[in-house]
């Protein structure tokens, strides 16, 4: 039996990947109420745009590479903003529902065309760096990502709460009809937090990417099904939640592999989500905002 | 013609499988968990024809009632939430259908070799049509008769009272309490009418394929489940087998000679759709 | 005027002739065109298109009654799904193609073979009735499934077997073997439980365990923890390139090399070397092709020009157009676009009959259940590319 507390390390290391396109989740389903599955397909598809820079310049430092993710998974949501929800009516949450599918199939399918569905091999910061606390080892690569996603979650925090955009957003979601009243201009503001929740995205994409070494359009489908876990587990909407939630699924997942193996690891994923749903459907933090 | 009726057979199943999505989308409840129930119905049928020699019927009417028997069970506690959290949900119950497929082991001898069901290897040789002489036509007889059942049955409870409340409770759930209408009831009902078709649905699947294996049931069928439903419009079931003709025999068979450009159109004719017909082809009920 | 006429009349004559001489005896590919597997269906077509421009530079395929006909190619998407795959060997089957070669990936393969007639001259078996001649899907023990099904890939077993008999002599002080499986998908699984770990035990090697992980997983950190703990000699993965490439990169993180790395049949490719060509150096792996001589580059060269690259899998499937002119000829087709049912059965009752076809790196012997054992090498992962470790031939 491997040491259990290496095993639980391990997991909530991993868990900092979960936290961080979890964080993109919850500011989208839980901030803005907007059903968007592509994301996670888009931040995989900012994390391609990446490796563009590569092209253009062959031995380019991996921030570099990173930046170009961040800016591309921006972009990315800006175009998702506007072929998902720019045009479909508010009465339509079925069609966004449907179209952000659509839009999933295909980014997945114009990385897997670009690419010629080949596994890519993704620069990375960190990656060889392991650090010991005793017995126990950790990733320097993963605990940079944690970095990460508390300065994101610090930086969006900020925006929601301190900037005009983060309180015109905010007001969007809870009551659109108050919110135009007031003079917001929805559109605008909509399509501004596309591209904030874009960016944090790519930045997610990347370095997710660069913690599993090699980009291939296998990730977007297992990291939405996360993604969404995450979400509900620690509270729709709420941005710490997530990256706690996020570290307990990845600590969780090494756990019931450990004991139940790969095979069933995913069902008990499923049942942990169930407890919740079931004992806590607000999650581990019920945000005190929103209209639930 | 054996191409055509091929093709007749993969959009009748479809259409199960987008009818038992539909019959939950009236209700206002978005389920990705109808693929589960599929994958209920497909094992169930498999394993009564090959491993206990029944006759297809009667494998699918233990299809049927499997698939709604699992569909009320998970009914009642999707009561607890809802709106995204339903769909969340749903997709987990389906996965995990899917993950109790994978770790599923149920093999006998018969003839000198094992079959049955072998987790993550699938389940082979479900030969019951070929090995009883029919033809691809009257496979496609058969489905459609299963077809033509449900759309009957769903088009003739939108004229009840029944589908009024079903829609009442789609469109307004504090209206519809507030006349006095039993939403567990209704939901869970429509949940299990939903497994029940779903079922039936699989255990064709399982028949006209021969193979089955975890990797058959998983996110992407459940999600072509509802957007057959969507894209076609809840206004009545003719827009579910619309949408599935367009998907599978235009989409999908229908461009096939494009190569590689067909899965590129797929994901863009969809979202354009949404885009320019957000209530579906034939809109919503008014 | 009246010369003009004649001369006419005389040219329309001959091509009129000609015309009624051009006949074309069609060929069918089908496999994952579309999807993370693409490449395997584009190199397969690729192939497959080569090796007919070769066969009718050549004069093309004689038939019954002297006269010669062009070989057509066409090829199909499958995007490795059953249903889809199943529709379109139907609808093959109701075009005039002769025979089917395909498909890529082994969950469609089982299903289709399932839907074909299990024995010839079965009249209470409604399945259907055409020759499917398999170039790509490797998962074991598939082609019995049906008396139409043929298949034209190495055999695991026999290869596994031999590769783990000479590192046995090779390496001698090694004695211990741990796997690596994906157990969600059946080629992967198969190919660790039924051939690499069966086949090391048979030569001696003490099978300490094995580890496991999911297609699309990207996390080793346990499994390597494992495998570090079981410090066994040689470590042996049944994985396809994106979770391999995950696998390796963990094992370096972690410090953990294994003496010996041996890999799938079909991770021999490029995909892993563009996704991790620095961590797979050294992975042995027995293929049955490799660019070792005239024919076999030939082929290779052929291929590329229709933008295909060569490779075990691609390769199949250009023996097997070269193989089906021989039996066609052999069997003496009609090439009689009313008689397509008559001439497939022949197709088919030719491809049974086959002891031996005439492979790129050699004789490859058929078995009675409608396999192949192949003529096989070892390659190693050097410096980016697969260079061949040990040439048994």
């Amino acid at each position: 039996m491997l040491d259990f507390a290496q095993v639980v390390l391990d997991g909530l290391l991993f868990g900092a990947t979960y936290a961080l396109i979890g964080i993109g989740f919850t500011l989208v389903f839980g901030v803005m109420h907007k059903l968007n599955l592509s994301y996670a397909a888009a931040s995989i598809g900012g994390a391609y745009c990446g490796l563009l820079v590569l092209q253009v310049m062959a031995g380019a430092p991996a921030w570099l590479v990173f930046l170009c993710g961040f800016l591309a998974g921006g972009v990315l949501g800006y175009v998702v903003y506007l072929a998902c929800f720019h045009f479909i009516p508010f009465s339509s949450p079925l069609a966004t529902l449907m179209s952000t599918v659509g839009m999933l199939l295909l980014i997945d399918e114009i990385i897997v065309h670009a690419t010629e569905g080949r596994p890519l091999n993704y620069p990375a910061m960190f990656d060889d760096v392991m650090l010991r606390a005793g017995e126990l080892s950790l990733r320097g690569d993963l605990l940079l990502v944690f970095a990460v996603a508390v300065l994101c979650m610090a930086a969006l925090l900020l925006v929601l709460y301190k900037t005009k955009l983060g309180i015109a957003t905010r007001a969007v979601s809870q009551q659109p009809m108050a919110a135009q009243l007031c003079g917001i201009r929805i559109g605008r503001v909509n399509a501004l937090t596309f591209v904030v929740t874009g960016l944090l995205g790519g930045i997610a994409g990347a370095l997710i990417g660069a913690s599993v070494g090699t980009l291939s359009p296998l990730l977007t489908l297992p990291l939405t099904v996360k993604g969404l876990i995450v979400t509900v587990i620690g509270g729709l909407g709420s941005i710490p939640g997530a990256i706690i939630a996020g570290l307990l699924v990845g600590g969780f997942e090494n756990v019931f592999q450990l004991y139940r193996g790969v095979t069933e690891r995913d069902l008990y994923v499923m049942l942990l989500l169930f407890v919740f749903l079931v004992f806590r459907p607000g999650g581990i933090f019920s945000p005190q905002s929103g209209r639930h | 013609m054996d191409f055509y009726y091929g093709l007749a057979q993969i959009v009748g199943v479809h259409t199960l499988l987008g009818l038992s999505a539909y019959v939950v989308l009236l209700t206002g409840q978005v389920s990705l968990a109808q693929a589960g129930f599929f994958a209920v119905g497909a094992y169930t049928a498999g394993m009564l024809t090959v491993l206990a020699g029944w006759h297809i019927a009667p494998a699918l009417g233990a299809s049927a009632l499997c698939g709604a028997a699992t569909a009320c069970a998970v009914g009642f506690p999707a009561l607890r939430v809802k709106g995204l959290m339903l769909v969340i949900a749903t997709l987990a119950f389906g996965e995990g259908v899917r993950l109790v497929f994978f770790n599923f082991d149920y093999q006998i001898a018969k003839g000198g070799i094992k079959v049955g069901p072998l987790g993550g290897e699938g389940f082979r040789q479900i030969r019951f049509f070929p090995e009883n002489g029919w033809t691809t036509f009257d496979v496609m007889l058969f489905i459609w008769l299963f077809v033509i059942a449900a759309m009957a049955a769903l088009w003739w409870f939108d004229r009840s009272r029944y589908g009024a409340v079903l829609r009442a409770v789609g469109e307004d759930e504090l209206a519809a309490q507030s006349v006095g209408v039993n939403l567990t009831a209704v939901k869970v009902s429509a949940m299990t009418v939903g497994g029940a078709i779903a079922g039936v649905g699989g255990g064709l699947y399982a028949h006209y394929t021969t193979h089955i294996e975890h990797s058959s049931f998983n996110v992407l069928v459940a999600t072509f489940a509802i957007a057959y439903p969507i894209v076609g419009g809840l206004s009545n079931v003719f827009g579910t087998l619309a949408a599935v003709i367009f998907v599978q025999a235009f989409l999908v068979e229908g461009l096939r000679d494009l190569g590689d450009w067909r899965n590129l159109l797929f994901g863009a004719l969809i979202v354009a759709a949404m885009n320019l017909r957000p209530h579906g082809f034939f809109g919503r009920r008014h | 005027m009246k010369k003009l006429a004649l001369a006419v009349s005389l040219a329309l004559a001959a091509s009129g002739g000609a015309l009624a001489q051009e006949k074309t005896i069609q060929v069918t590919g089908f496999g994952a065109k579309t999807g993370v597997i693409r490449l395997f269906g584009i190199n397969s077509e690729a192939a497959m298109l080569a090796a007919a421009e070769v066969i009718n530079k050549q004069g093309g395929v004689k038939l019954a009654d002297g006269s010669k006909a062009k070989i057509a190619v066409e090829f199909l998407d499958d995007r490795c799904n059953a249903e889809e795959g199943i529709s379109v060997i139907r609808r093959i089957y109701s075009s005039d193609a002769m025979v089917a070669v395909g498909p890529t990936c082994s969950n469609v393969a089982e299903p289709l073979y399932g839907i074909l007639q299990k024995k010839v001259d079965d009249k209470g078996d409604s399945g259907l009735q055409m020759p499917v001649f398999t170039d790509v899907a490797i998962k074991g023990g598939l082609a019995k499934i049906s008396e139409w099904s043929f298949r034209n890939v190495p055999s695991e077993w026999i290869m596994y077997s031999s590769l783990y008999y000479w590192l046995s002599t090779k390496h001698p002080q090694f004695k211990t073997v741990y796997g690596g499986v994906e157990e969600d998908f059946a080629h992967s699984r198969a190919s660790w439980y039924s051939v690499m770990k069966d086949r090391a035990q048979a030569n001696g090697y003490t099978v300490v365990g094995e580890s496991k992980w999911l297609l699309n997983d990207s996390n080793f950190s346990t499994q390597v923890r494992e495998m570090k703990k079981a410090n066994a000699d040689i470590l042996s993965i049944a994985a396809h390139p994106f979770t391999t490439c995950g696998l390796l990169k963990e094992m370096k993180r972690q410090g953990y090399k294994p003496k010996l790395l041996v890999g799938l049949t079909s991770t021999s490719s490029l995909e892993v070397m563009q996704g991790c060509p620095k961590d797979v150096e050294g992975m042995i792996i027995p293929t049955s092709f490799a660019p070792v001589n005239k024919e076999a580059k030939f082929a290779a060269a052929a291929t590329a020009k229709y933008k295909g690259s060569a490779d075990l899998h691609s390769m199949a499937a250009w023996e097997n157009m070269f193989i089906l002119k021989q039996v066609m000829e052999a069997e003496g087709i009609s090439g009689d676009k009313k008689q397509v049912q008559a001439d497939r059965r022949k197709i088919r009752d030719g491809l049974a009959k086959l002891k031996t076809t005439q492979g790129l790196l050699g004789v490859s012997k058929r078995t009675d259940d409608r396999e192949a054992d192949k003529p096989y090498l070892f390659v190693h992962a050097s410096k980016g590319e697969w260079k061949v470790l040990h040439n048994p031939l």
